[in-house]
């Protein structure tokens, strides 16, 4: 199975905002809004965090 | 204005039903079974919806790392970073050692998709950790 570093991303984003949210709130509503929050916020930090790394040399790559 | 409201509505909101505790045996076999089967603490608690949900997040996680060609790492002292990585492994219970037994959890380092596999494996061993905890303080009473 290859999967693309989104998808992989955005996967596993899914399963641990989803775990995070049922255990740290007890209300449906409660649950929807953070795991929401929480798999947004996953997102957009690798999103950032990868441009912020995307002038840096890759070491010991030699295309 | 606003914290009379506050006020007014944390009135009118049911307080949280908090189990009766259980005892201290009853809840570590609880927590026992849910860590080597996923999901099953909450499912013996009563907690379906829950229970189901885990199950299906810790299992699919799992299954996406062996099938991303993941690695599980056997007990070994050499290396401090090899024995932690076990130790997230072991979380996931007894899929951790059906896939050791079918050697599924070799790891192919040249597949594409192996580092991701690697860290979804210890991941969800990890997240069965902290269900197997959320499981504890319900079978406690400590939460809803």
């Amino acid at each position: 199975m290859i999967l693309s570093h989104f998808t992989a991303l955005a996967l596993f984003a899914l399963i641990v905002s989803t775990v995070f949210a049922l255990i740290t709130k007890n209300e449906p509503r409660e649950q929807f809004r953070y795991g929401v929050f929480v798999f947004l916020s996953f997102i957009a930090v690798a999103v950032v965090v990868g441009w912020l790394m995307y002038p840096l040399p890759l070491s010991g790559y030699r295309p | 204005m606003d914290h009379r409201n506050e006020q007014t509505e944390s009135a009118h909101k049911p307080a949280p039903v908090l189990m009766k505790p259980m005892n201290m045996p009853v809840t570590l076999a609880i927590c026992s079974g849910g860590w080597l089967v996923p999901g099953l603490a909450h499912l013996l608690i009563g907690k379906w919806v829950r229970g189901l949900i885990f199950a299906a997040c810790v299992l699919l996680m799992f299954g996406l790392g062996i099938g991303m060609h993941g690695k599980l790492y056997d007990l070994q002292f050499g290396d401090p970073l090899d024995f932690l990585g076990f130790v997230a492994n072991l979380g996931a219970g007894i899929p951790y050692w059906v896939a050791e037994h079918f050697d599924w959890g070799v790891g192919t380092m040249s597949w594409p998709s192996f580092d991701y596999g690697t860290k979804f494996l210890a991941v969800c061993g990890l997240l069965n950790y902290l269900i197997v905890l959320d499981a504890f303080d319900i079978a406690q009473g400590r939460k809803p």
